[in-house]
């Protein structure tokens, strides 16, 4: 049985959506059959980042319940090379179908969530995938709740910007451990790794505020900044630091019971 | 209230049993609800509120306890206390009476089929498109 992985964070601009489409990458070219949902109804940035210009369907359709989720997905297997499988899920960028997403009533909400936990069937059961990544918005948005309560691992990228670090800390314990959520953090945009024992230092710090495994350091890398979110690291630079350090971790996380 | 019918005594020992355990099983039901609404403050649960949508805020605002089983209920689908209670690895005594509570509340439906009761979130019937 696959898994469900969301990708969240308590502030915006922490590298979510740049681990999210890494990561899928990263663990389709091990061989895993992926599919990568973008769940950030209100700036969508798959589709761009991807390059992918337009969509039949989107996932804002399948949440309202007028189309079928094997319509929504997009294959991009042949970006992965031969192993694995990589199907897409974009969020309409359209202004309209970002006002209709921000406008949702509870009931609605309700069942997004009914809707989000029968992926686990239609796609991971059915479909033989071995993980769904929701990329999801910043904070306690309910479409981000939502992909929180439906899936089995949560990734929490952050960095050590302070009021991150605080919000951070509040939403584990405050929303993940409520739902007793499996949960590792991404610790990215790191100054210092330099040495072994810098490391050792910021893994103890982190073990210390947020009390929940590490699952990897990412450091600042112009590289990335330079690319523009043009860049699909794993990709296209298979020998990139950045790379090997996504690949260990969705090592890990193949790894995990 | 337990009724060995006419009928039932014509039967095989077993089917009589079986009978039996299905009334006791009803009757167990009942009696939860009803310790349920002899709880300080549950008065008003004599009449179970209709359609409440079971969202993630409602789920966040909940007791520990009764979290546990609809997060749980949510993530089968329709469910039994005994599946339920094999996720959340507690008595199946416990998850029914937490399952009729959530039903009472109006955050759970609730169906026989045969001799076992059916516990589901009505997503799809609750509130306008």
């Amino acid at each position: 049985m696959g898994k469900i992985i969301a990708v969240h964070s308590y502030k915006g601009g922490t590298g979510k959506t740049l681990l999210s489409i890494n990561l899928s990458a990263a663990l389709a070219k091990h061989g895993k059959n992926v599919c990568l949902f973008d769940l950030d109804f209100r700036a969508p940035s798959l589709a761009t980042l991807l390059r992918i210009e337009k969509a039949e369907h989107y996932l804002n359709d399948y949440l309202n319940n007028a189309s079928d989720i094997n319509n929504v997905l997009i294959d991009l297997s042949d970006r992965v090379g031969k192993k694995g499988k990589l199907f897409v899920g974009l969020a309409n960028s359209g202004t309209e179908a970002i006002r209709d997403m921000s406008a949702k009533d509870r009931k609605w909400e309700m069942r997004a969530l009914g809707r989000l936990l029968a992926l686990r069937t239609s796609l991971l059961n059915d479909k033989n995938f071995d993980y769904l990544i929701f990329d999801t918005s910043p904070g306690l948005q309910y479409s981000s709740i939502n992909a929180v309560v439906s899936a089995d691992l949560v990734l929490v990228a952050t960095t050590f910007d302070r009021s991150d670090v605080d919000g951070t800390r509040r939403m584990l314990r405050e929303l993940y451990d409520l739902f007793e959520k499996k949960t590792e953090i991404v610790l990215n945009k790191v100054l210092d790794v330099s040495s072994k024992s810098s490391k050792d230092d910021i893994q103890a710090k982190l073990k210390d505020v947020y009390q929940v495994p590490l699952l990897g350091i990412v450091p600042c890398f112009c590289d990335i900044l330079k690319a523009e979110g043009g860049t699909i690291f794993v990709e296209e630079k298979p020998d990139h630091p950045f790379t090997r350090i996504v690949n260990d971790m969705a090592e890990n996380i193949d790894r995990l019971p | 209230m337990i009724v060995a019918t006419p009928e039932a005594f014509g039967k095989k020992p077993l089917q009589v049993l079986e009978k039996i355990k299905e009334n006791l099983e009803r009757l167990n039901d009942k009696m939860e609800v009803m310790i349920e609404l002899q709880k300080p403050g549950k008065k008003d649960a004599l009449h179970p509120i209709s359609d409440r949508p079971l969202d993630v805020m409602t789920l966040l605002s909940m007791p520990d306890h009764l979290r546990k089983t609809a997060m749980s209920l949510c993530r089968i689908g329709r469910a039994t206390a005994e599946e339920v209670s094999q996720q959340t690895k507690r008595a199946r005594a416990v998850e029914s009476a937490y399952l009729n509570q959530l039903v009472l509340m109006g955050y759970l439906k609730k169906e026989r089929t045969g001799r076992k009761a059916y516990f589901y979130v009505d997503r799809e019937n609750q509130g306008g498109p």
